[in-house]
């Protein structure tokens, strides 16, 4: 077993809090919780967070000091048996801090918004008694996050992928007796169960990876792992990097395994933004990235992983361009983002794809949040709008769910086709999303365009298809995000919820300011100029000792700036803008897409998803249900199987009341057994 | 080989001096005054005090034998740190069991006191003499102990039954003893083994008879099949506090003492006597669990359920790795999930006037009126099936982890045949905990009752079962530190 001498320096004996801490917040809440109220609540949920990532950063300090050096913090041995160790390590580098600072620091400002958004969100939903139960949910996800990044071993990573895991199905289905209309229903259920059925898939990859690794590898912490994996026979680190590649589908939401992410967005928004946009869903990304120097073993596995991503890109952006649903816009674009990352990491660019995770946390969250804040907008409009017309107010109130229902088909506070012109009403979220937009459409100097813009140079450096694909996918990025601001913000109210949308207060709307003003210079920590590649060389210090062993290393291009690459990527951006425009902007909107009227039946595909959702109902799930069917059968499950365990049953009942039997309460008999097992015992001896 | 008595063996004999001195002090206060609280505190209290220089004197071992008889090394000093756990714990629980009581009370906590310093003697011993008067003096008070409420004919009958076969057991005992002393002309463990080794002379009928002889001895005291019949009913007839020392500190003080006997005695531990052990370990386990499956008295089912557990530890001694280790980290989960089951049935019988709460319909519903004690009952027996995340699979982990390592694999095979049945019955008696009680006759605690030290006890027990099931590295630590050479 590969023994490590446990170096830790400076603020290293921080590192424990960065789990405990919000795991603090969460056993307080769930104590006094619910007797104090929710500013409370909401406080006591964002001070755990807070000192998160105030014990991260300083972290990140020590470990700036140490230049970079991994420093170890053991909280506990585990278990040791035989050979097999196990300890609850914490890896600190600039790789794991870079994540804790992102996770910490994106999830702090998801909280303090969180606390205006579900003050306002369990009032619509007649619920104000569970606000507690999503901030403890939310501090579990940030305390298995951390763990999940922070621990230095590929069992402490996969309790941390399994705890994320376990809070995204929680939250997605937080509202779990309604849909996102807040109508009674299964569907918000429903998608948490697809969430995590369609996760547990990934993670049986991740297992099989862990397996191999442990049996040949004999090993599960980093440095032992890649230790070994240089002598380990041929097929063994390709076999474990597909699985764990499967294992970042999952997680990450790559083809196939894409599918549970947009149905996610039934979460509350704060949910989409910091779980499934910033960070849990990076996960993928991260791994690896901790994973470069088995992938570096596995070429093949890399162009594999290269083209998962790049295709995913591709895929979901053709998706997103006919959704009509805001947050159902911003998954599949997250999605495709997401793509982009694992290509990025795929053709050796760890730092493109670290760059592009962090800028993309920003100025996704701030979308989602924006989002949130603009769905917040029209459900006070429609409110207003019910009241103003004469509907009783208790009816708009309490028996909302059931008439609604009846009368008329419910309000999408989300659809977009209801709303348009909330520049005027929303000003303040209008130029939010549009900041947003711009980074995510990847026009400089918004943060997106320089990462973006670096992975696509190390793709056009290491793999031509691979860049071209990216390109088309960038296009089309920008196309989508142009289309949902006409749609939005531009034209003219399509519905009397937008008319009489209200802006948001500052509690929701001054986190967004954080997150436009980090989405506007985020780009400044990697320029590619010399002297101000800060993130690379912060990076480097933790993935170059790495990266000369990976055969497609971005050997000193990354740096580099390809005027040709940037422009063409600008101006097919600008293009997309502007044909986004013409189409979605130029007229005021009808009732049928303008561009549906161009493509036809093209379109179609996108707005149906492609129709991936139905094609995996025909090929898993009704098979499935048939043979779930089959088998509790008559004769299957109720007979065959049924009917030998009850038989065994009935033979160990039998057996059972034979035994009892010598229990005859005779103290002679009791003697005479004794006698007898020692004849027997004595006897063993000459047989 | 003589050994005097120093400064060194008398502080390591600090604990056996402590709990006599204890005994003798118990027996004076009674004399000169009959008051239940005061006579129990000051029981407790010699108690307490032999744990904790217990623990005080294991920094201090000496490094030889104590005297001829005894040896106080880090083995004795674990068992005999479990030994006074589980009788402070059976005192506490006893105390309020006997506010009820309608005769003496205070004479029960005496021959507790007086049968854990024979298990403590037991587990030190080397010599036969030694092992002997331990083994006396551990069973001789429990005769009184199981008939202690003798207004009850089932407990008298249970003293009396214990009396009739332990005296049967220690006839072998002794018989045993006497054919390895002809054979050998020693007494102490170390001089057999020397004598054996020196005319190898071990597989000779005379060797075999005694040393089986003896081993039947002692697997009527840790009742392994078929010399168990008397368990169920002593089990149930007892007073419910004094099962839970039955079940705890006498078998832990006997295996204890089994242990150091095979392993100071190597030439003894043939391959014919580990194949006896495993037939008796395969018995024991099918055996107990078949007989606790269709039971409904919760008393006689956990009787059973102990026959088996002893089968499954035996199955340590049988793959002969690592024996030490696995035993002592089954026998303290066993120890801890013991005490909580035994120790809820003790407490809630206890305004009952000496009748056991011993039937299950009575605890249907539990847990809607005494959560917190539904719960750790819950957890001790789930540790005792051997759940993950509690200290009882930890300990089942072990012995399988021996038993595949020396590839045992029908004694496996029984342990998983074993295991299965006893979840069957387990699960029925967690499940009656919390169904909602269709009858009148459920029991009531009294409110307030998780405030007595006995309840906190309970529950305190039950979190420790949790504890070292989801972090078991101090028994990891502590264990294997017991292992020495253990002549």
């Amino acid at each position: 077993m590969y023994v490590h001498e446990p170096v830790s320096a400076g603020f290293s004996y921080l590192a424990p809090w960065i789990i405990l801490a919000p795991l603090t917040g969460l056993t307080i809440n769930s104590i006094f919780g619910k007797r104090n109220g929710e500013i409370f609540v909401g406080t006591v949920a964002s001070i755990a967070v807070g000192i998160a990532f105030i014990a991260s950063i300083l972290l990140a300090y020590t470990v700036a000091q140490q230049q970079g050096v991994v420093q170890y913090w053991t909280l506990a041995e585990w278990i040791h048996v035989g050979t097999l160790q196990l300890s609850w390590t914490l890896r600190l580098d600039t790789l794991s801090t870079t994540m804790m600072l992102n996770v910490s620091g994106v999830g702090l400002l998801i909280h303090i918004y969180a606390i205006g958004y579900m003050h306002e969100d369990v009032r619509f939903k007649q619920a104000e008694d569970r606000f507690t139960g999503f901030f403890i949910y939310l501090n579990l996800f940030i305390a298995a996050m951390m763990l999940l990044v922070a621990g230095d071993s590929y069992l402490l990573m996969f309790i941390g992928w399994e705890g994320v895991g376990l809070a995204s199905f929680l939250l997605i289905g937080f509202w779990f007796e309604m849909d996102t209309l807040g109508q009674p229903s299964w569907a918000n259920s429903n998608a948490a169960n697809k969430a995590f059925i369609v996760n547990r898939i990934g993670d049986f990859g991740f297992l099989i990876a862990g397996f191999l690794m442990f049996w040949h590898l004999g090993a599960l912490q980093f440095d032992a792992v890649f230790a070994a994996a240089a002598n380990a026979e041929p097929w063994v680190v390709p076999a474990i990097t597909l699985f764990l590649l499967v294992g970042v589908a999952g997680k990450s939401s790559q083809i196939p395994l894409y599918v549970w992410l947009p149905d996610a967005m039934a979460g509350p928004t704060p949910v989409s933004a910091l779980i499934h946009a910033a960070t849990m869903v990076t996960a993928g990304v991260y791994l690896i990235t901790r994973s470069a120097p088995l992938y570096a073993l596995a070429p093949e596995a890399q162009h594999i992983v290269a083209l998962v991503g790049a295709v995913t890109a591709l895929f979901a952006a053709t998706i997103a361009v006919g959704q009509y649903d805001i947050k159902k816009v911003l998954a599949y674009s997250t999605i495709s983002q997401l793509g982009f990352m694992v290509a990025a990491v795929g053709v050796g660019a760890y730092v493109a794809g670290m760059f592009h995770l962090i800028m993309h946390a920003f100025f996704k969250a701030l979308l989602f949040l924006s989002a949130g804040s603009v769905i917040l907008g029209l459900e006070r409009g429609h409110h207003q709008q019910d009241a103003h017309h004469g509907h009783s107010n208790s009816n708009s109130n309490s028996n909302n769910h059931t008439h609604d229902h009846n009368e008329h088909p419910p309000f999408d506070p989300g659809d977009m086709r209801n709303m348009g012109g909330l520049r005027t009403t929303m000003p303040i979220t209008f130029g939010l999303y549009l900041i947003g937009a711009l980074a995510l459409a990847g026009i400089p100097p918004f943060a997106g365009f320089w990462s973006k813009d670096e992975i696509l140079l190390d793709a056009q450096h290491h793999f031509y298809l691979v860049y071209w694909i990216l390109t088309i996918a960038a296009f089309l990025t920008a196309f989508y995000m142009g289309r949902q601001i006409w749609m939005v913000f531009f034209g003219t109210a399509r519905h009397k919820a937008a008319q009489h949308a209200q802006e948001s207060p500052p509690i929701i709307t001054v986190p967004l300011m954080i997150l436009a003003a980090l989405s506007i210079v985020g780009g400044m920590v990697n320029l590619p100029i010399e002297g101000w590649h800060t993130l690379k060389h912060w990076l480097d210090m933790t993935i170059a000792p790495i990266a000369h062993t990976v055969p497609m290393t971005h050997k000193g291009v990354t740096s580099g700036f390809n005027i040709y690459i940037a422009g063409i990527a600008t101006i097919l951006g600008i293009t997309a803008i502007g044909l986004s425009w013409l189409l979605y902007g130029k007229n005021p909107l009808g009732p049928i897409d303008p561009l549906k009227k161009l493509l036809g039946s093209i379109f179609m595909g996108m707005e149906r998803k492609w129709l991936v959702d139905e094609l995996y109902e025909t090929i898993f799930i009704k098979p499935y249900n048939w043979l779930a069917k089959i088998l509790l059968g008559k004769y299957t499950d109720r007979g065959l199987i049924n009917g030998f365990f009850d038989g065994l049953g009935s033979i160990i009942v039998l057996l059972s009341g034979l035994v009892r039997k010598t229990q005859t309460g005779q103290i002679r008999s009791y003697a005479l057994t004794f006698v007898l097992g020692i004849v027997l015992v004595l006897s063993y001896f000459r047989c | 080989m003589s050994t005097n008595l120093t400064s060194d063996g008398i502080i390591a004999f600090i604990p056996i001096i402590v709990a006599a001195t204890t005994a003798t002090l118990g027996m004076l206060g009674i004399a000169i005054k009959r008051d239940h609280f005061w006579n129990t505190t000051l029981m407790l209290g010699g108690l307490t005090l032999a744990l904790i220089s217990s623990v005080w004197a294991w920094q201090y071992l000496p490094t030889e034998a104590v005297t001829d008889l005894f040896i106080v090394d880090a083995h004795a000093h674990f068992y005999m740190l479990a030994i006074l756990i589980a009788t402070i714990a059976c005192i506490i629980l006893a105390y309020p069991y006997m506010q009820s009581h309608s005769g003496n009370r205070e004479e029960l906590y005496l021959l507790m006191v007086l049968a854990a310093t024979g298990g403590m003697v037991l587990v030190c011993s080397r010599h036969f003499a030694g092992l002997f008067i331990g083994l006396e003096l551990l069973s001789i008070p429990m005769y009184g102990l199981a008939a202690y409420s003798f207004q009850r004919s089932h407990s008298l009958e249970a003293g009396i039954k214990y009396l009739l076969l332990s005296a049967v057991a220690t006839a072998f005992l002794l018989f045993g003893m006497a054919l390895l002393y002809a054979h050998t002309g020693q007494l102490s463990y170390a001089g057999i083994e020397q004598a054996l080794q020196a005319n190898n002379s071990v597989s000779t009928n005379l060797v075999w008879t005694g040393t089986s002889m003896m081993l039947v001895a002692f697997a009527f005291k840790l009742s392994l099949v078929p010399f168990h019949l008397w368990t169920p009913d002593v089990y149930e007839g007892a007073p419910a506090p004094v099962t839970a020392f039955l079940a705890t500190a006498s078998k832990i003080a006997v295996i204890g003492a089994l242990l150091r006997f095979l392993y100071t005695v190597p030439a003894l531990n043939s391959e014919y006597l580990r194949e006896v052990l495993a037939i008796l370990a395969g018995i024991s386990i099918i055996g107990g669990n078949l007989l606790a499956l269709l039971q409904t008295n919760v008393k006689r089912l956990l009787a059973f359920s102990s026959i088996a557990h002893f089968g499954y530890l035996l199955i340590a001694l049988v793959a002969s790795q690592q024996v030490l280790v696995a035993t002592g980290i089954y026998i303290s989960a066993y120890l801890l999930a013991t005490l909580t089951t035994f120790g809820t049935i003790a407490y809630v019988s206890s305004p009952y006037q000496g009748t056991d709460i011993e039937e299950l319909d009575r605890y249907q519903g539990l847990f809607w009126h005494s959560p917190y004690l539904a719960t750790a009952l819950t957890v001790a027996l789930l540790s005792l099936a051997g759940i993950p995340l509690t200290a009882g699979f930890i300990g089942k982990f072990y012995v399988m982890f021996v038993g595949v390592n020396t590839a045992h694999w029908w004694l496996l095979g029984t342990l998983v045949i074993g295991t299965v049945i006893g979840i069957a019955y387990y699960l029925r008696i967690i499940t009656t905990l919390y169904v909602t009680a269709s009858s009148t006759n459920q029991i009531r605690l009294p409110i307030g009752w998780n405030h007595t030290i006995s309840g906190a006890m309970l529950i305190i027990i039950g979190i420790l079962v949790i504890l070292l099931g989801a972090y078991p590295q101090p028994l990891l630590i502590i264990i294997p530190s017991t292992i020495t050479n253990l002549g």
